[in-house]
């Protein structure tokens, strides 16, 4: 069942004169329950993909239907509404907040999502439980994306949407963040979309959709996509 | 090349830069504003008084001064000048001009040899020692619409003065015109002066001579063709001369001698003692040099605290600037830019913020002076002079150049700071440190909210900017305070005068030297209280012996605490000015001006003297002492129309007049509050906004993460008031004991001038409190507004 569809979306930005289109009539749907890498070259307009999924921006053009629901009718309110409840996101560089600790990163999103999970269940399924009243900037890395995931799976979402999610991780730990973000989303029942310019990453997925230059070029579902620790970079 | 990023990063951090150059503008403003005002009443009194020749002693008889006593007080080692000196209050007489006018006088002057006690000439007539006209107030004559050449004419005992306008003039005698020690502020309306010259003056008492003389032919019988004649025989010079001496009450002089030792010299040579006013007891000089200290005290405080608080800002925002540009020096480090160019760079901000400060702050503080100190000004109806010439104190010169210095100084210090180590390490952005406080060690940390943890965790962990914050709101309601407090004060003073000490309705003045025995029949008639007011000196200090009969309770004397004083007749009262001369319980000795006797007196307790330094005590004491005094006033619940002429009378104060003549130095004071309290906005909104500024930048990632994760703007705009709140809670507990205690240092360092107990209203309280929480709110909303247009895409890349 879809869960996502674009209809001829397009983003355009504009500078004076100049102007700047980021997605060109963009048209796709993604099932529920599904793996979904969004492949490309830096500037081809990926993370605009995934900022007006995620409801970070809004389409100058198109109509988006998440679950249901237009978002790209959502007020400032609405669209807020929108990210507390539906969607998780997982950042490159993580943004967790670094005046909180560890837990508190986590149960900050209890306040705001009408559904979530207990967030020391879920730190303690990424494996973090000993650093509960740990700040940020006390962890590596890979224990801050993990805190990442936690806080993203925390609100119970229906999407979770990751941004290069290994990006300024070693392959090591990219592979096990990615290992544990496919695990927890399939325990979980979650789609994942992650926006990645990494071809090994899409060798995961259940379905690619390439873009270049603010258009896609292919959307292509995989039978057969490989396990985390069969992937190489 | 790096001109340009000058320009660039300045535009960048513009509403830093802004707030930089508006608080050391206020900073220096403000400084120079307050002690250019002191300055200049030392300046351009200063000049006044030497170009008018301002006595420096004032020698005062009630039985005046013969030529011989002047030749022999003009003949001591150390007088440089001296003159005979008349200074007499005389009403305008309703003619011409003045027909209907209502009662106006005048002080009328006569400086004898005119090398003492001179006046300016604004137009007209020069002076003249023989000439005929009268030398009348700019000041008064322009109220009163009156011209060169129009007549005046003046009730001169049972006499007259009259003579043509000749010339305007400013004389520094009466530089502040005050009729009489209840006066507090000039009213040119009713009151003026003028002076005439000797040559006049012994015109008018010949004539005076003349006409008494013939009276009492004309009652002997003679007939009045034959009087007149006979009368001019009768008045010679002697005759005049006498009657000049006894006119002549005062001599002025100029001389540099200690009072002490013009006292010895002036007994010496009259074989009497001679009350001895110096000028800086003397009313003009007293309350000029009055205002300046109360300049130099209000400049010590206030201006310090802003140029204080302008240096902190400065400190806070070039710290929190170089560590945001900590990459780009990091940058320019990893280019081959030596440490000194980078330095030198980064140093530009401070010392182009300071110089810009110093040169708006100039212009500012011109106007601070100019706004009290000018012919239009908030001084301009107390002073009365020719030349209102700004000046500036020697040191404020140097001090700026510090405050440039310092505001360069902290660039330098802010970048070199950030330059620490190699390039590896000026590349590396700025991670402030994070580990856990004591507070969020204890249990009850854990329980808080979200909200409230992330506030608290930033404020521990920005301290200088919580710090600054605090002290801004401080200094807020610290100035609101002390400003409408003040006016409190000054209200509370009035109300305390209106209603607690002041119970009649009329102050009838008595002509000087009025016996109790000649003036009994008048106050029986007018059923009023009595007070006598001399001269007194306590071990070679002046200070006013204030007998007082109040059994009618007409007026009151107060305590320390306001409460009336049922005035006791085992001893007297001492005013909380001279508290310092004696203890209560201890006994106090005084010597009348004008006679060898000293008295001993106990001191049963302190009084709050509202105008004078006085020694108080009943008249029965003082009768009981074997003191001679003669009776200043009568204190009466007659109107001025219900009370009759009398020859003992010299004139009659209403008190309403009384205290509406209060109403223009009130009005200066709300001149000053309404100052304040601009300031005190102007202060909250730049460093509440610029601090909130610089914390919303730096915690905007933060807040796009949560804005990202599903925070509605308006939560998180609730997040940034609330710690606005907290601080200014923190900031009123803090500020308004320190705005009471501040108030309270000033006041006590005022006392030499007034004996004003501290009064605060609770609308003082609520205004200063809602005023603070209105600005601290307004500029947490201005912050937090800022949040609605947070692009959240591009601020978690700046992150990047």
């Amino acid at each position: 069942m879809a869960i996502v569809k674009f209809e001829s979306v397009s983003r355009v930005y504009t500078s004076g004169d100049h102007e700047l289109r980021a997605l060109d009539r963009v048209s796709f749907t993604l099932d529920e329950g599904k793996f979904v890498v969004i492949l490309g070259p830096s500037g081809a307009g990926k993370s605009t993909l995934l900022n007006l999924l995620g409801g970070l921006d809004s389409p100058t053009i198109g109509k988006i239907t998440v679950a249901g629901t237009d978002i790209s009718k959502l007020n400032d309110d609405e669209l807020a509404d929108y990210r507390a409840s539906q969607v998780g996101f997982v950042f490159q560089f993580y943004n967790l907040i670094p005046t909180l600790t560890v837990y508190e990163n986590v149960k900050l999103v209890a306040e705001i999502s009408p559904k979530a999970l207990d967030a020391k269940e879920m730190i303690e399924r990424v494996g973090l439980l000993d650093h509960l009243n740990n700040f940020p900037a006390e962890l590596s890395g890979g224990e801050q994306q993990r805190i990442s995931i936690a806080r993203a799976l925390c609100k119970n979402p229906q999407i979770l949407l990751c941004d290069e999610p290994t990006g300024a991780l070693d392959s090591a730990t990219g592979v096990m963040v990615l290992k544990l973000l496919l695990e927890m989303a399939r325990n979980y029942g979650k789609t994942i979309v992650i926006v990645t310019h990494n071809q090994n990453i899409a060798k995961m997925a259940d379905v690619v959709i390439r873009v270049k230059n603010g258009q896609i070029r292919a959307i292509e579902e995989q039978e057969n996509p490989l396990a985390a620790d069969e992937v190489e970079w | 090349m790096l001109i340009r990023k000058v320009l660039r990063t300045a535009w960048s951090y513009k509403a830093q830069f802004i707030s930089m150059i508006i608080m050391s503008t206020l900073g220096i403003g403000v400084f120079l504003g307050f002690n250019m005002e002191w300055r200049t009443i030392e300046y351009d009194t200063g000049n006044f008084f030497a170009d008018n020749n301002y006595a420096d002693y004032r020698l005062y008889s009630e039985s005046g001064f013969s030529k011989e006593d002047f030749a022999a007080i003009a003949s001591i080692k150390g007088v440089d000048k001296a003159s005979r000196f008349l200074a007499v209050n005389l009403d305008i007489k309703n003619e011409g001009k003045f027909q209907d006018k209502g009662k106006k006088s005048l002080s009328l002057d006569v400086s004898e040899n005119y090398t003492v006690s001179t006046f300016t000439l604004m137009s007209g007539e020069k002076y003249d020692e023989n000439g005929d006209g009268i030398w009348l107030s700019d000041k008064f004559a322009a109220a009163n619409n009156i011209l060169e050449g129009d007549s005046l004419t003046l009730a001169f005992q049972d006499s007259e003065i009259s003579g043509r306008v000749v010339g305007l003039i400013k004389a520094a005698e009466h530089m502040i015109c005050l009729a009489d020690s209840n006066q507090l502020m000039p009213d040119y309306n009713i009151y003026g002066y003028a002076y005439i010259s000797p040559a006049k003056l012994r015109a008018v008492l010949r004539e005076k001579l003349l006409k008494t003389a013939e009276a009492e032919l004309v009652k002997a019988g003679v007939p009045e063709e034959v009087a007149r004649q006979k009368a001019g025989e009768m008045v010679g010079d002697q005759e005049i001369e006498q009657a000049l001496n006894k006119v002549f009450a005062a001599i002025n002089l100029r001389s540099s001698l200690p009072k002490a030792s013009l006292e010895d010299a002036v007994k010496e040579k009259l074989g009497r003692t001679i009350m001895v006013v110096a000028k800086d007891e003397h009313v003009v000089y007293k309350e000029a040099m009055g205002e300046a200290k109360e300049g130099k005290t209000m400049g010590s405080v206030l201006p310090v605290l802003f140029l204080i608080i302008a240096l902190l800002t400065m400190v806070t925002t070039m710290h929190r600037i170089a560590t945001k540009e900590k990459t780009q020096i990091g940058i320019l480090k990893a280019l081959g830019f030596k440490n000194s160019t980078i330095l030198l760079h980064y140093s530009f901000y401070g010392l182009f913020i300071g110089l810009l400060g110093a040169a708006f702050g100039a212009v500012l503080g011109l106007f601070v002076c100019k706004a009290v100190m000018s012919e239009n000004g908030m001084m301009g109806t107390y002073f009365d002079m020719p030349d209102w010439t700004s000046a500036v104190p020697t040191f404020c010169y140097p001090l700026i150049g510090i405050a440039i210095f310092l505001m360069a100084l902290i660039s330098f210090l802010s970048v070199k700071f950030q330059l620490r180590g190699n390039a590896a390490d000026a590349l590396r952005p700025y991670i402030p440190k994070m580990h856990k406080t004591m507070l969020e060690g204890l249990p009850f940390f854990e329980k808080l909210n979200f909200a409230t943890k992330w506030n608290v965790r930033d404020l521990l962990r920005h301290k200088s900017r919580f710090s600054m914050t605090l002290i801004g709101i401080v200094g807020c309601m610290v100035l609101l305070v002390g400003g409408l407090g003040m006016r409190d004060t000054m209200a509370g003073f009035l109300d305390l005068l209106d209603n607690d000490i002041s119970h009649y309705v009329t102050k009838v003045n008595l002509v000087p030297n009025t016996g109790y025995e000649q003036a009994k029949d008048l106050i029986a008639a007018l059923d009023g209280d009595y007070e006598s007011l001399s001269g007194i000196s306590i071990g070679g200090y002046t200070a006013v012996l204030d007998i007082l009969s109040n059994e009618k309770n007409r007026i009151s004397i107060v305590d320390e605490d306001n409460k009336p004083i049922a005035l006791s007749d085992d001893g007297a009262y001492i005013c909380l000015r001279l508290k310092d001369k004696a203890s209560i319980g201890d006994y106090i000795e005084f010597s009348p001006y004008g006679g060898d006797e000293t008295y001993r007196v106990k001191i049963v307790g302190y009084n709050r003297s509202v105008m004078t330094e006085s020694l108080t005590m009943s008249a029965k004491l003082a009768e009981s002492l074997g003191i001679k005094y003669n009776i200043s006033s009568i204190y009466t619940m007659k109107s001025t129309a219900e009370i009759p002429q009398n020859e003992l009378i010299s004139g009659k104060q209403d008190k309403r007049q009384l205290m509406d003549s209060f109403l223009s130095f009130v009005s200066i004071i709300d001149g000053m509050v309404l100052i304040l309290v601009i300031a005190a906005v102007i202060l909250g909104i730049v460093v509440l906004y610029n601090l909130g500024i610089m914390s919303y930048i730096e915690r905007s990632r933060e807040l796009a993460t949560l804005k990202v994760l599903g925070f509605r703007s308006q939560k998180i705009g609730s997040l940034l008031i609330m710690q606005n709140i907290w601080l200014t809670v923190i900031g009123v507990i803090i500020g308004l004991p320190a705005g009471v205690w501040v108030l309270n240092w000033l006041l006590n360092a005022l006392a030499g001038e007034y004996e004003l107990k501290l009064m605060l209203g609770w609308m003082t309280y609520t205004v200063s409190i809602l005023l603070t929480f209105g600005v601290s709110l307004f500029v947490g909303w201005l912050v937090a507004g800022k949040n609605k247009k947070i692009d959240m895409v591009e601020a978690l890349k700046a992150g990047e």
